[in-house]
């Protein structure tokens, strides 16, 4: 039975693998704040992915959206972890860019996915210094999932800093995706970069 | 001893031997350590916990492939030929006979909230549920709470141990691999008088039950394969998170605060 719940919350998390990270310069957000970004944000998301236009038309409009709403870059460096510390500045600007390039991919290739998606938003709760803003998110042919969006106020403008979905966290998903890739080669980070090309290759054959 | 009671008997004896040989096994193979002067190294190869990771992922290997080549095309044809109405109803049906494990798990835990709301969605689903296929308990403020005999031990201060992941079961630990057993012995088909009818009827449930959970997972595993760099590290980090976020879950159902060791990291 577990292993039922654990895969679905893998299949509500999946498609956004890639997002991300906690804000260097955040600030506290207060929970009604938090609610109306969320409320606004699933808005605009549900129109853009079930509104007209071509499907590469549609990717681009989310993915402009994605990086108005979500602190990419933050992210990138939350994913990263401790070796950035070890990356020199060429592959650490090399890794953001790759990583940018990843999301938009990454939203190119699952935006099928979520064709007629809906958002229902429950509530906010207090989790450490952030708020998370707890929804429902419903496609057809898949059971509606409980999704929930961090948010905090970066720059002055809430963003979202990660997703939660049955206890799992995106951020430390992904972290453990991508360290794993450098640990797996003696620590090096240029073997995360390579595999990030290389990941890219394979997405934008198959967009 | 009949036929079909053999048959059960020599199940009964695999699964209490599986997590031992799989324990054996993968100490056939281990990742090697770094030294323990490599502080930050050290401290994520503690982190992650798979000490037995050249072996899992050969297991991950056979997985995969036993997955795209049986269980991914079965699972297609069950959704050509279902609706998601229907697997919902499966689902329901299939969670329902995992109820009474779930109950005793409860009572073990200490948890007699949760052990009431689990014997009360037990009763009402096989009754006016009609034998679960309908989860009417939801609606009358009886939700499910998932758990089992990992969740159990982890409650009473087992630590998750080494990762492990099991030829066709799939994500597992050192701790969790003790619930094979336990669900094997636990679920009603098991504890009622031996026959062939019910054998059939327990295998015929344990085929649905897969293959209705990877239907429902058709679009996921291939959004994870296409996604994630490394894919057996993304099903660790996910099936490691979830496992931690049961455990909460079941505090929360019985109205308690989860112990600190519960909590997820904050980071």
């Amino acid at each position: 039975m577990h292993l039922r719940r654990f895969f679905l919350a893998a299949a509500a998390v999946t498609p956004l693998l890639g997002l991300m990270a906690k804000g260097a310069q955040a600030d506290p957000i207060s929970a009604g704040d938090a609610q109306a970004f969320i409320a606004s944000a699933g808005q605009q998301m549900a129109g853009i992915v079930n509104g007209p236009g071509t499907q590469q038309s549609r990717a681009e409009a989310l993915r402009t959206l994605v990086n108005q709403i979500v602190a990419v870059s933050q992210v990138g460096d939350y994913v990263l972890g401790r070796y950035i510390n070890i990356a020199t500045a060429a592959q650490h600007t090399q890794f953001q860019d790759l990583f940018h390039q990843l999301l938009a991919y990454n939203i190119t290739y699952q935006i099928k996915a979520y064709q007629g998606v809906s958002f229902t938003v429950n509530g906010t709760k207090p989790q450490g210094g952030d708020v998370v803003v707890d929804t429902t998110v419903s496609t057809p042919g898949h059971p509606p999932a409980d999704v929930g969006w961090v948010v905090e106020e970066i720059g002055g403008k809430p963003q979202i800093i990660d997703v939660i979905v049955a206890g799992t966290s995106l951020r430390i998903t992904t972290r453990n995706d991508y360290s794993s890739v450098i640990t797996d080669n003696g620590g090096n980070v240029s073997a995360l970069l390579s595999a990030m090309r290389n990941q890219i290759q394979k997405l934008s054959a198959n967009s | 001893m009949s036929k079909s009671g053999r048959g059960r008997f020599g199940a009964r004896k695999m699964m209490l031997v599986v997590p031992g040989v799989v324990l054996m096994t993968g100490l056939s193979a281990c990742a090697s350590a770094p030294p323990k002067t490599d502080v930050a190294d050290y401290q994520a190869y503690e982190a992650v916990n798979d000490p037995l990771e050249p072996t899992n992922r050969e297991f991950y290997k056979v997985n995969d492939t036993l997955d795209t080549y049986v269980m991914k095309p079965v699972a297609e044809g069950y959704v050509d030929v279902t609706n998601q109405t229907i697997r919902n109803h499966v689902g329901d049906f299939v969670s329902n006979i995992g109820e009474p494990a779930r109950t005793v798990n409860f009572i073990l835990e200490g948890m007699p909230r949760d052990a009431c709301v689990s014997l009360m969605r037990f009763i009402v689903n096989s009754s006016f549920g009609i034998g679960g296929i309908f989860d009417l308990a939801k609606h009358m403020h009886l939700p499910e709470t998932d758990t089992d005999f990992g969740i159990t031990l982890a409650i009473w201060g087992l630590p998750a141990g080494p990762y492990l992941y099991l030829p066709v079961f799939g994500p597992s630990g050192a701790r969790d691999v003790w619930n094979l057993p336990y669900e094997y012995f636990a679920t009603p088909m098991e504890l009622a008088p031996a026959s062939a009818a019910l054998s059939d009827f327990g295998y015929a449930e344990t085929g649905l039950h897969l293959i209705n959970t990877r239907a429902e997972l058709l679009d996921t595993i291939d959004q994870i394969k296409a996604t994630a760099l490394d894919p057996y590290a993304t099903f660790r980090s996910l099936y490691r998170q979830s496992r931690a976020s049961e455990v909460v879950q079941v505090y929360e159902a019985e109205g308690r605060t989860p112990p600190t060791w519960a909590m997820p990291p904050s980071n």
